[in-house]
């Protein structure tokens, strides 16, 4: 395709090829979205989190039967409803359920669940069905589609060096990175500025794919001054846990209390893959997740951000009911997942607590397809076309 | 000399600088002759020893020995890895039969654990990639990382799993929209009992086979997979469908369905053999038009295979190339799923992006590069940790091709050497950087890194 039609048919034309003017466009478009200042911020457990220990039927006969060593004593876990309670490293989040900020949706799942990691995470980043293989993620079709105003990559950002599929679609892609001053020497670098120096300098590349290329090394570096500019304007004074993980949120807190251009954050905690001694492990985890959380929504509440953020903890599949001969648990299906905001319409447990007499292959069978809670996400919370972007139509739920 | 380069790359991984000095004034049937011809000379790929009883994935009686087990051998495939990416870099092997082998393994897509399996599955792919599809779909069938992969060790006559049937259809041959789900049910009934035994073999076992009447696409009989193979390539939609797979891969991601179309038909009454619908897109006039010179985003393979046929380098740490595959996206012996990797622009994000122009940069530098990298799943934390991608460059065979060359021209014949398509005006910007050069070997060097770290560099 000649660059005329290139330019005629592409997304991407609202944005010149010429460094200059195409960095004139890089001022803050915030009031042109649909509904101005909503946040979601996408956490990910990888390695498939362990649910019945993280919220624990603590006083199911079943559950004990089930993990003879693996079950947490009613007397350990922190009680939040008559049947249900945190696993003990969970204080931090309890302090948060008790004001009201947490909504826990329990047995969300899909239907055939893949029991691999890579596919079950696709199958969540892609949302498709489980028989299905698609090349872009549903945040990412969000970004071709329905998220006016956001041509900038940014709009969606991964705390990464290596961008999921999630935030991958056709025309547009999120961006990843998990250093932004490392980020920034490098697209500083002498030889790359010389490179899009000449990129910009050349009226036209005719080959569509190398004029792609030099947009998104012109939109990198573009990306990497706003966010490092916009990290220099809020320091956070909260406690994050020394972690990688801790950092990612609290550069996460500081570009959003920076009033930042960005509408979707996407954030991994890994290690969730506990099949021998799991106990230390997944409280290790588990402890660090909610003390991040904790100081997190401290800084968002602190800057009146809460009421327009949504945050969504997820892990791709969740662990078999009976525990295996290593102290640990194998991958299982169906799991726990949480919402934290201040805008949440039914605080505490949305729906029932786990059947653990009505198992499916020794899984936990799923109420709630995860697509449902995707499309409640995009229809109410990003005001955008659910059908259109996941495929189907999904009932969506009232959490917000 | 741009003919030359494009068939190189396509048909291979580009040209090193001896090649280059021998082949560019060649004709094109001269070339494409020689590469049909060396390839039918190499050597199939050494097995690795075969590993210690019990390795099989099924047998998990002694749980810590075997993770530590899958550990060695998850190390010893990404290894496998590397060595067919210096494969693919070596003059001295068949750059044709791994560019095909390549391609086959991104369509017959699985991962494979062990690296039996995995040394087992290159020289299926190896066997048979110029030869017959046929045999290849059957072959392939009887993979042991394939029938892992699609569960058809669990696919046995009283309970009948589909996935393998499924994929052979949709994604392996036929494609969408040409059969049955009732096609699926009776061809998955076929492959019962196409199994694998502990030591990592192919094995039927019949008393898990159902020999009872099958009907599959509108015939019936008591058939089994091969029969099955048979009746799907049996129609003419397999052979466009896997044409334009190739067109895309070889060609280029825009289809021209009337070029498929003749192609198709030439791929089928050749009975699948790949030797003939590839001599038909080398050897025709429309593969050289410009509009598919230069066309290709490389695949993060292509990018490092192509560096590394032109520069050699060594490095410190044996797995910066795994390293590098996965900081890119394309891990061999491990695409992202049965669908295989995407062409294109998938391939590209700003963070991929960003390090495939930075990486000349890297290299000669010597650079740690620091980056957070997704690893596995089954890892207790995720890394972030430095990565050096310490290395030694030699350039010694760069010297040898600008032997005689005035130091005005380096640029110039370096960008001829190195680049698909030649840049405007980038020999003009890149003048000025070039004053600090002290010596001549630093001005060949600043010229190689600059070239190489531009997105003209990442087309083929």
């Amino acid at each position: 395709m000649k660059r005329r039609a290139f330019l005629k048919s592409s997304a991407l034309a609202s944005s010149a090829f010429m460094v200059p003017s195409f960095l004139a466009g890089f001022q803050s478009n915030r009031l042109l979205g649909g509904q101005p200042g909503k946040k979601l911020v996408v956490v990910q457990l990888s390695g498939g989190n362990d649910g019945l220990n993280t919220v624990v039927p603590y006083r199911n006969d079943l559950y004990y039967q089930n993990r003879p060593t693996l079950a947490l004593k009613d007397s350990e876990v922190l009680r939040v409803s008559d049947d249900l309670g945190f696993n003990p490293a969970l204080q931090s989040l309890r302090e948060l359920y008790d004001d009201g900020l947490v909504s826990i949706l329990n047995n969300v799942g899909y239907p055939n669940p893949d029991r691999s990691h890579f596919r079950s995470m696709d199958i969540w980043h892609s949302a498709s069905d489980s028989t299905d293989y698609l090349s872009t993620g549903w945040i990412g079709r969000y970004l071709d589609t329905f998220c006016e105003g956001c041509d900038k990559p940014y709009h969606a950002l991964e705390a990464d060096d290596g961008l999921s599929l999630a935030l991958k679609g056709r025309q547009r892609n999120g961006f990843a990175v998990s250093d932004i001053p490392q980020l920034k020497r490098t697209t500083d670098s002498q030889l790359l500025k010389a490179v899009s120096k000449y990129g910009a300098s050349m009226p036209h590349h005719e080959e569509e794919n190398v004029a792609y290329l030099y947009k998104v090394l012109a939109d990198t570096q573009a990306s990497a001054g706003y966010l490092q500019t916009q990290l220099q304007t809020y320091r956070s004074k909260e406690a994050y846990p020394q972690t990688p993980f801790g950092k990612d949120l609290k550069q996460i807190a500081e570009l959003m209390c920076a009033d930042s251009d960005v509408r979707i954050y996407y954030v991994s905690l890994t290690g969730f893959d506990t099949h021998a001694n799991q106990k230390p492990q997944q409280e290790r985890l588990l402890r660090q997740y909610a003390d991040g959380m904790k100081a997190f929504v401290q800084d968002l509440k602190r800057n009146n951000l809460l009421d327009e953020t949504l945050i969504m903890t997820f892990s791709e599949f969740g662990r078999r009911v009976k525990q295996n001969g290593s102290g640990g648990s194998d991958h299982g299906a169906a799991n726990n997942l949480f919402l934290l905001g201040a805008s949440l319409k039914k605080a505490g447990f949305y729906n029932a607590a786990p059947d653990l007499s009505q198992l499916d292959d020794g899984d936990l069978k799923f109420d709630t397809d995860f697509r449902q809670i995707y499309a409640t996400i995009l229809n109410r919370w990003l005001d955008a076309d659910s059908e259109a972007i996941l495929g189907q139509r999904f009932a969506t739920l009232g959490f917000v | 000399m741009d003919k030359i380069k494009h068939l190189y790359w396509r048909a291979g991984f580009g040209l090193s600088a001896e090649e280059w000095t021998e082949r560019r004034r060649w004709s094109i049937p001269k070339a494409v002759d020689h590469l049909f011809e060396a390839a039918k000379k190499v050597a199939p790929v050494p097995p690795n020893p075969a590993p210690p009883a019990g390795f099989e994935e099924g047998d998990k009686s002694q749980k810590e020995a075997f993770v530590e087990k899958l550990k060695e051998e998850r190390r010893m495939v990404a290894q496998q890895g590397g060595d067919w990416l210096y494969r693919m870099a070596d003059p001295a092997q068949s750059a044709l039969l791994e560019r095909v082998s390549l391609f086959w393994h991104g369509h017959f897509a699985c991962q494979t654990k062990f690296s039996t399996l995995a040394s087992a599955q290159v020289n299926t792919l190896r066997t048979h990639a110029l030869g017959s599809f046929r045999e290849l779909t059957l072959a392939m069938a009887r993979d042991v990382s394939m029938i892992r992969f699609l569960n058809n060790q669990q696919n046995r006559k009283d309970s009948p799993n589909e996935n393998f049937a499924r994929e052979l259809m949709e994604l392996f041959t036929i494609g969408r929209g040409h059969y049955t789900e009732k096609d699926v049910k009776e061809a998955a009934r076929a492959f019962t009992g196409w199994s694998s035994n502990l030591r990592g073999e192919f094995m039927f076992r019949p008393g898990q086979h159902d020999y009872g009447v099958k009907t599959f696409m509108g015939e019936s009989g008591r058939f089994d997979g091969e029969d099955i193979i048979a009746r799907i390539l049996d129609k003419r939609a397999t052979s466009a469908f896997i044409t334009r797979k190739v067109f895309r891969y070889f060609v280029n991601e825009q289809v021209d369905e009337d070029l498929v179309a003749q192609l198709a038909k030439r791929y089928y009454e050749s009975d699948y053999q790949m030797e003939a619908l590839l001599r038909a897109i080398f050897e025709s006039d429309w593969f050289y038009a410009p509009q598919h010179i230069g066309s290709k985003i490389k695949s993060p393979v292509d990018l490092m295979a192509g560096i590394l046929r032109k520069l050699k380098i060594n490095f410190e740490n044996d797995l910066a190339l795994v390293f590098v595959q996965r900081a890119l996206g394309q891990v061999l012996f491990n695409p992202p799923n049965v669908a295989g990797w995407p062409v294109g622009k998938p391939w590209i994000d700003n963070s991929t992006l960003t390090l495939r122009l930075s990486l000349a940069g890297h290299l000669f530098n010597s650079a740690e590069v620091n980056l957070r990298t997704k690893g596995e799943p089954e890892d207790l934390e995720r890394e972030k940790g430095i990565k050096k991608l310490q290395a030694t460059v030699d350039m010694s065979s760069i010297f040898r091709l600008l032997e005689g060359v005035r130091n005005e021209q380096i640029p110039e014949v370096l960008a001829d050497f190195l680049l698909v398509a030649r840049p405007n005006g980038f020999l003009e910007a890149l003048a000025p950087h070039l004053k600090s050069a002290v010596s001549r070997e630093e001005r060949i060097r600043i010229s190689t890194m600059a070239l190489m770290s531009l997105p003209e560099y990442q087309m083929c």
